[in-house]
Parts: structure tokens; sequence; C-alpha cells
């Protein structure tokens, strides 16, 4: 469902992810855990585009929703000036392909033939990434619930907006979705007078109101009060158990064993084990694993 | 108690009143008016200089930064002479409109300011939430982050209002007759011949539009703030 290629990403000076690769399947759900900086949230974010990855690119469907790479595509390094340079000077062409992708050597100009073999293949594979987001729900870790709406104006307000239902459907879903949270008496207060629990199962509803394919859930309990960390846990299981495909980045490390399909262990901008949660837990192999897991658990 | 005896003359003549009043209507005209121009320059303005950076923004966010610069950075009376004495001198040209033009340009200067803050005071998180479900950028800003500024900026903008209606007392640099012209011309020799009367009376003019400004924008936060804590 989402495919993650190569990415890597740079704030400044700081590299924080450094060639991740993953999947993720439908249905799946994959518990993304690290030690802070790991770069675990990051790459969460650079899912959905709300961070723009420096390079490598991001996949929904089969279809293209962040720029396009051209290290990743032979056919369009082949076509740029540098290789063509490296071509009159005797080169063989695969040669010069390869090497320059090795050396990431492309200049910032290469040519109208690259530059339309770029273009040509985000308009046959690209998706805007406005249409890809309706399909992708994401929850926050401090909820970001719209402060001057109402809690059924918070639901409803994307599904309207965008015309996918009319004010109706949309404020019959979202009384369904208000109704099974236990909150239906909330509809009209505003997300100043909700409990941090509160706020976070309307955020998760919220994203679940668009009919997403897939949940991303960047640290949804991070932010809480303990007592509330349950009820949070406690709606998360329900869509895992109903098939939703879920990525969640997490410190939860008992609901990542019981929920996830699969564990990333991130560190250093790269994921340095991945597996299912048995081996991940019991067998860690990666040193840096194993410490990490010997602090949380 | 001449003070007392000279309020009352003035204020049951009709001539005198009837001065003030003029006055009093020429303020309002321009201060309303530029206002307006200022808050719609202003927000503008801010929006230019919130945009993102890119190739097509590069002019507009310079031509915006100079002009905030130049117009804080320099008198709005001198403002108000080039305006009347080199940019509109054209004989019968209104002068009214050269005012407004004025005091709107001054104030959009600073009313951007303003909105620039309150814009960037909204947690970013509201408008990641917005563009995580697809909403595009400018829906996002329309209908959530625009409207939590608004509540932020209300009483810096209000600050900005207050000072311009005062500010347009200077207008009568230029000539023009406005409250604080009235004012002078009514205390003049040939009239009452006593200053402290008519300036009193001016000055509870604006005192009393002042403070019904100020009581209209609290009632305007207070609604505003009904989905606060607070």
């Amino acid at each position: 469902m989402i495919s993650v290629k190569n990415i890597t990403k740079k704030f400044g000076d700081l590299t924080v992810l450094r060639g991740v690769d993953c999947e993720i399947a439908s249905g799946e759900k994959v518990a993304i855990i690290g030690p802070s900086g790991s770069g675990k949230s990051t790459l969460l974010r650079c899912m959905n585009l709300l961070e723009t990855p420096t390079s490598g690119e991001v996949w929904l469907d089969d279809k293209l929703i962040s720029d396009v790479d051209p290290y990743l595509h032979e056919e369009i390094v082949a076509v740029s000036a540098t290789c063509a340079r490296s071509v009159q000077a005797g080169v063989a062409s695969e040669q010069a392909v390869d090497e320059i992708r090795k050396k990431r050597s492309l200049g910032k100009w290469e040519g109208s033939a690259y530059k339309n073999a770029i273009k040509e293949y985000a308009a046959e594979h690209g998706q805007n990434i406005n249409l890809a987001r309706r399909k992708m729900g994401m929850v926050f870790q401090h909820f970001n619930l719209f402060n001057n709406k109402t809690v059924i104006e918070n639901l409803t307000l994307a599904p309207i907006d965008l015309k996918l239902k009319t004010k109706e459907e949309a404020e019959a879903r979202a009384m369904e979705l208000l109704n099974r949270i236990g909150l239906a008496d909330k509809r009209d207060e505003y997300p100043s007078k909700l409990s941090g629990g509160q706020k976070q199962r309307v955020a998760i509803i919220r994203a679940l109101a668009m009919d997403p394919d897939v949940l991303l859930f960047d640290e949804p309990t991070s932010a809480l009060d303990p007592e509330m960390v349950g009820e949070v846990l406690d709606l998360m299981k329900e869509l895992a158990n109903e098939g939703m495909t879920m990525v969640i980045v997490t410190h939860e490390m008992g609901f990542a064993r019981e929920v996830a399909d699969r564990v990333l262990f991130m560190d250093e901008g790269h994921i340095k084990e991945e597996g299912s949660p048995e081996e991940l837990f019991k067998n860690p192999k990666d040193e840096r694993l194993k410490e990490f897991l010997s602090k949380v658990l | 108690m001449d003070f007392f005896k000279n309020i009352g003359i003035l204020l049951t003549n009709s001539k005198y009143m009837g001065m003030l009043l003029e006055g009093l209507g020429k303020t309002l005209l321009i201060s309303v008016f530029a206002a307006l121009l200022g808050l719609l320059l202003g927000t503008l303005v801010a929006i230019v200089a919130i945009a993102k950076d890119s190739k097509a923004m590069k002019l507009p966010k310079w031509i915006c930064k100079i002009y905030v610069t130049i117009i804080r950075g320099t008198p709005m009376a001198l403002q108000l002479f080039i305006m009347a004495y080199a940019i509109f001198a054209i004989r019968g040209f209104p002068q009214e409109i050269t005012a407004i033009i004025a005091f709107g340009i001054n104030s959009g200067a600073y009313v951007s300011e303003s909105i620039r803050a309150g814009i960037l005071s909204v947690d970013i998180g509201q408008t990641e939430a917005g563009r995580a479900l697809g909403l595009t950028n400018k829906t996002t800003m329309m209908k959530i982050v625009i409207p939590q500024a608004i509540k932020n900026v209300i009483p810096a903008i209000g600050n900005e209002l207050i000072a311009l209606i005062k500010e347009t007392s200077i207008v009568s640099m230029i000539g023009m007759y406005d409250l604080t012209q009235a004012a002078k011309v009514i205390g003049a020799g040939n009239n009452m011949a006593s200053y402290i009367v008519p300036m009193s009376v001016a000055a509870c003019f604006y005192l009393a539009i002042v403070y019904l400004l100020t009581f209209g924008i609290k009632k305007l936060e207070a609604r505003l703030r009904a989905g606060d804590k607070r």
C-alpha cells in the first residue's frame, strides 16, 4: 500500500533519515519504535509528505506522491547531460549511469531531455498529494483538533469541503463515530472543553470520517496523562481488529507487542532491525536494539 | 466659573456646534475609509510576507518589505505632506481622498505586521492537521488558520485603529477642516477668543469615539473567544 524508497531527509546540516526503504502492505499493522531523534516521526511524516523528503520517493497504491527521484530511475539518468558527457568521453553508457547513481553526481542543469523525462514520469505515475492524503488519515501527538470548530465541525469539515459527502451524510457518519466512542453528547462542544483522551479519540475518528485506507499515528499517547492512555489504545486496538492498515510510531512497547504484525526499530536514521514482535522483543540481534529494549522494557 | 459658562454657550450655539460637527464628520470619514484601506493593504502584505519563498514571490516580498520599512521609518506628517504637495498636488483634487490614501497606506504597514504575527502565532499543528486531511493550503488558511489568527490580532488592530483616529488630527496641517481644526477656528479671536473651551469639547468628542471603539472591540473579542477556555 505505502512504499518508501530510499528516503533521506535533511534539516539544514542535520541528517535525520539516511536512506530508508519500507513497504506497508494492506491490512498490516506496523509499529515503529526507537530512541528519540532516531527519525521515526520524520519517516511517518514523510509518508504523507508533511515533510518533503530530501531524496527518495513515496508511493501510495502504485501512485507516486512525492517528487521523482532521478537516481531511482536508470532511464532518466541515461538522458542527463552528465551522462552524455561521460559517454562522449568514451565510457560505456551503462557504466556511466551506474557511476552517476553511485556518486549522485547529477548537477542543477541536465538538459531538456532529462527535464522532460522527469516531467513525463511524474505525469504518468504521479498523483496529487491532496488526493492521496484523503486516503491516509493522520493522528498527531498533540491531537491538533481545529480549535475554532466544534467537535462535529471538526469531523465534518473536510468531507464536506472536499465534496466527498453532503452535509447530512457527513453529520450522520460523524454521529455514528461519536456514538461509537461514547462522546455523542460532546458534539457541539469546542475542543478546549474535552480531556486529553477525549481529544485524541475525536482526532482518531476525525481521520476515520474520511474513510481512509491507512491510518498514520505519530506517538498518539505521548502527550496524554497516564490514566487516559488506556482509552486511546483501546480504540486503536478495535480499529486494528477491524483490519485497518495502521502505521504507529509509539513508545508503548506493550501495545506494539500486542497489536503490531511487524515492528521496525529505527536508530540514527536507519531501520536497524525489523521483524515480528516476538522475534524482535525476545531475540533482538542489533546491539542498539538490545540496549534500547533493556532501557524501556 | 467662566469655563463652564463658556462650554454651555458653545454647546447651545448652533453656529459653533455646526462647525464642530462638520469637523467631526470629516475626522470620521477619513478614519473609517483609511482604516478599511489599511486593513485591506495590511492583510495583503501579511499574506505575501508569510508565503513560502519561491521565485515568483521574490519581487512581491521585496516590495512589501520596502513598503513596511519606509512607512514605519518616516513621520506620518511628512508622508501626508508628500501626498498632498507632491503626489496629489493637482488643483481641485479632493483633499479627503489624499488624506484617506496617506493614512490608509500608513496604517497598512502597521496592520500588516500585526496580522503577520497573528498568523504565525497559530500553532503549526492546525495547518498540518488540515493538510493531512487533504485540504488545500488555501482552504486550511481561510477556514482554520485565519479565523484563529483574527482572534489573536484583534487587540493589536484595535490599538492601531485608535492611534489612526487620533493621528488624523494632523490633517489640519494641510489645511483640512477636521475636528481639531474646527476647535482651533472656534477658539480664534474673531469667534470665542478662548482656546481652552472648544479644545476641551473636541477632546471629549475624540474620547467618546475611542471609548465606543474600545467597547466594540471588547465585545467582538469576547464573541470570537467563545471556543477558548481562558
